[in-house]
């Protein structure tokens, strides 16, 4: 039971963070169909940039914001002088977020050194409790609160506000929107600003969770993130926070029973969706 | 200065490749419904989509209010008061009736609201499905939603795309009845395939071929011209 | 264009009898592998239009089951085709099943398929130590035939020449003509009646033996393979020498090759003067960047650009006479 319990709280805590990853991933490819290749990039100076001020200040909350401020604006320069100047061509944009991906990795090396650094909760949330002989760790309690915090905002950004409406219409038919008066590259940059901001912002919140952080890491959670957005939809919100959950699980059981195969069945979990529901298990766009 | 809402002079437009507008001028007097006819691929579509700048101009010159604007975006021109309602409809399927007419209204102020009462008064259907997703919706629910949603803020000029395309005769009616309500309110570019509704609507026409403008006059004068109308659009 | 390439080629092909340096004979068949890698790659990206980010996976299956084969087995001629024959099966079926499952999909997918696909690959060749020593990874022998650097030169120089040729002839083929549709307008040859994901599939499989047979040359040329074969930055490599040097070309893919070959070679040797020259790939990168943003047809597009520009008067007036 405790095991269970442990693996499961694990599993929601991993999902937890590329749901933080996918979610912009998704949110950016509905309304611009764009897939942002760098998405991971924007994950892994989430976490070095946090958590280097995050080490400076001694604040880990100081951390979170700076992560996300470095966030919004990575997000920004690459909305803007990424991927504006070659918007409507696919193979370009694909192409062009790969080299950024690749700089920012390689710039993460060069400000902060090729080595891993190593990271972990302040005090506060550090340590464990215990409930009835099962022994819960703090921070991941930590993280699956932050996620669902989060999920519950954004939903409410998208369902209850004007822009959060311009971005759902915007999902459906970008011409129309302009013809109504929106300016779309505006809700563009938002949308690109607030998916970097929640990708830093797990990126920022892995570190003391893995214990380290690398330059590779970014690479490593999106190939995950990619996964997620197709099982759940490319597009879908909503669909993306379920498969990520889903994934998280099926990894965290996966390592513990057979750790050879756990990235191995995530990926039949992707085949298999793609050969019956190319639109994802929770359809697209939704 | 003279009294044309709008005014396009020798506008050519290009999609890719394809030089689809070779020289379209004409002139729209406020108050009046202007009616492009022409065959399939003319180029009627196209003229809309460049003055509300989605395929904006290569050469030549839209003048709206006595303003240039055939280089200004797509939101730009649509904010001076230009309402589309595109071939397709353009509605948002997701979103229910309400969020399609929330997402198009640009002031929350007391003359729109008198605008939004008034519009759904004339589409009563709208209000009775103010929750159901556009989606769900008639074609000739869609085609009132999309009207409602250009007129709703002060637009002083609509261009309606074929509000007749794929509806039974009766509901072309209802939607026919409608424009000329509106009529009153707004001036109005409509593009229509359907003889019978653009000669009861319209005031004056033009002609367009092959991506240019080649005739036009008062629509009575049409009415009675067989051999314009068998050379252009295919009908006597 | 095929003249120079053809001249440039005899070149090559005299260089190691009339100039003796190991070092120009090692990086030159590494330039060649590459060469056959990146124009697999260009078959793809640049005549079918579509963007493969794991590319890696299938340069890394030759590479091992040339290692395995040579290591398991007898390094010897035998072993070495069948080796050939496995990685031809085994990079065919995976880039049939890739093909078949994604490129009916919008770009993207054939993209994330083979990002996820090739991580796999990875993770595979970690875990499986029994078969590829992890990590590390392992030395091997090869057969007597391919031990002289000269011999293996020439092989690797007729392989990519040859290959070159086979493309050339492919892609201006019938079969060729309907990809290059595709890429311009995948919904208009569709329309024309060709079965657009047939033609996709088989444009896909034929990247990837390729690219299989490119891993191969490499895994010898090496006579050791580790995990590095299966990681992103080959794909990367095989990306930045057909975009840099100019995609849908043949030709820009080996230009490339040669530029990304030696100018790695180059800057690091520059690393031992300043560690900033370790980060090399962040050069590549922007160049990288800026290639796709301003000069989306790299080297020799760009220049094939300016110099048809400057013909086009004449040029056309030829073609009038002809017609008239």
């Amino acid at each position: 039971m405790d095991l269970i319990i442990n693996l499961t709280l694990n599993g929601l805590a991993t999902g937890m963070l590329i749901f933080l990853l996918a979610a912009g991933l998704t949110l950016i490819f509905g309304l611009m169909d764009v897939l942002n290749f760098a998405h991971g990039g924007l994950f892994a100076w989430g976490a070095y940039s946090g958590l280097w001020i995050y080490s400076q200040t001694g604040s880990f909350i100081i951390g979170i914001i700076c992560a996300i401020l470095t966030g919004f604006l990575l997000g920004i320069i690459t909305e803007k002088w990424i991927i504006k100047p070659v918007y409507g061509n696919h193979v370009q944009q694909i192409l062009i977020t790969l080299g950024l991906m690749l700089v920012l990795s390689e710039m993460l090396k060069v400000i902060w050194g090729p080595n891993q650094i190593t990271a972990s909760p302040p005090d506060y949330l550090k340590g464990s409790w215990e409930l009835g002989g099962v022994i819960i760790i703090k921070y991941r309690v930590f993280i699956i609160l932050v996620g669902f915090l989060i999920f519950t905002g954004v939903q409410f950004l998208l369902k209850k506000t004007k822009i959060g409406l311009v971005v759902r219409a915007g999902v459906m038919n970008k011409e129309m929107v302009q013809a109504l008066g929106i300016n779309i590259q505006r809700v563009f940059m938002f949308v690109f600003m607030i998916g970097a901001g929640m990708a830093a912002l797990g990126g920022v919140l892995l570190g003391p969770y893995s214990g380290v952080i690398h330059a590779g890491m970014g690479m490593e959670f999106a190939i995950l993130a990619f996964i997620v957005v197709v099982i759940g939809g490319m597009g879908n919100f909503k669909g993306s926070v379920l498969a990520a959950i889903l994934v998280g699980l099926s990894g965290s059981f996966m390592a513990y029973y057979v750790p050879d195969l756990s990235l191995a069945v995530n990926m039949l979990l992707m085949a298999i969706v793609l050969i019956i529901r190319p639109q994802g298990l929770f359809g697209a766009k939704g | 200065m003279n009294n044309d809402l709008l005014k396009l002079d020798k506008v050519e437009t290009h999609i890719g490749q394809y030089h689809i507008l070779q020289g379209v001028s004409f002139e729209v007097k406020k108050g009046e419904v202007t009616v492009l006819l022409g065959r399939n691929g003319a180029g009627k579509t196209t003229t809309l989509r460049t003055i509300i700048g989605l395929n904006p101009a290569s050469k030549g010159s839209v003048t709206f209010k006595g303003e240039a604007i055939q280089s200004l975006p797509t939101y730009t021109i649509a904010k001076k008061g230009i309402g589309y309602v595109p071939e397709d409809q353009g509605i948002f399927a997701g979103l229910t009736v309400e969020e399609n007419m929330r997402v198009a209204i640009q002031k929350d102020d007391e003359e729109t609201a008198k605008r939004m009462d008034w519009i759904l008064n004339l589409f009563p259907d709208l209000k009775r499905f103010w929750k159901k997703p556009g989606g769900l919706l008639s074609g000739g629910q869609k085609q009132m939603l999309s009207i409602a949603r250009a007129y709703v803020n002060e637009n002083e000029l609509l261009l309606i795309d074929e509000p007749s395309k794929g509806l039974a005769p009766i509901v072309v009616e209802k939607v026919m009845d409608s424009i000329i309500q509106m009529k009153a309110e707004t001036t109005i570019v409509l593009v229509e395939q359907n003889f019978m509704m653009a000669s009861t609507i319209g005031d004056q026409f033009y002609i367009i071929d092959d991506g240019r403008t080649v005739s036009h006059g008062a629509m009575k004068k049409l009415k009675e011209d067989e051999e314009m109308k068998r050379k252009y659009l295919g009908i006597a | 264009m095929t003249a120079i390439v053809l001249v440039v080629a005899a070149f090559l092909l005299l260089l190691p009898f009339v100039y003796e340096s190991r070092n120009l004979l090692i990086l030159l068949t590494q330039v060649f592998v590459f060469s056959i890698f990146a124009m697999s790659y260009d078959l793809l990206l640049g005549f079918t239009g579509i963007v493969s980010f794991g590319h890696a996976m299938f340069f890394g299956i030759g590479a091992y089951s040339m290692g395995i084969f040579m290591k398991r087995f007898e390094p010897t001629l035998g072993y070495f085709f069948l080796a050939v024959l496995t990685t031809v099966v085994l990079t065919g079926i995976v880039s049939f099943l890739v093909g078949l499952l994604t490129l009916r999909l919008k770009s993207h997918f054939y993209a994330m398929l083979t990002l996820s696909l090739s991580g796999l690959f990875l993770v595979l060749a970690e875990k499986w130590r029994t078969m590829t020593y992890g990590n590390d990874g392992f030395t091997f022998r090869v057969p007597e035939l391919f031990i002289d650097r000269t011999n293996f030169y020439l092989l690797c120089l007729i392989v990519m020449v040859a290959v070159f040729l086979i493309l050339k002839r492919f892609t201006n083929s019938p079969l060729g003509r309907v990809l290059q549709a595709i890429r311009e307008n995948e919904q208009r040859t569709e329309s024309l009646g060709f079965h657009v994901l047939h033609y996709k599939i088989a444009a896909s499989v034929m990247s990837g033996v390729l690219a299989g047979v490119a891993g191969i040359l490499y895994a010898i040329s090496l006579r050791f393979v580790n995990t590095s074969v299966f990681a992103m930055d080959i794909t990367l490599d095989a990306l930045l020498m057909t975009i840099i040097g100019g995609v849908g070309t043949l030709v820009g893919a080996i230009i490339g090759a040669g530029l990304i070959e030696f100018a790695h070679h180059w800057l690091t040797e520059l690393a031992k003067e300043h560690w900033i020259f370790e980060r090399w790939i962040i050069f590549f990168g922007i160049i990288y960047i800026l290639v796709v943003m301003f000069f989306p047809r790299g080297i020799v597009g760009t220049l094939r650009t300016l110099s048809w520009n400057r013909k086009k008067q004449p040029a056309v007036k030829k073609e009038e006479k002809i017609a008239g």
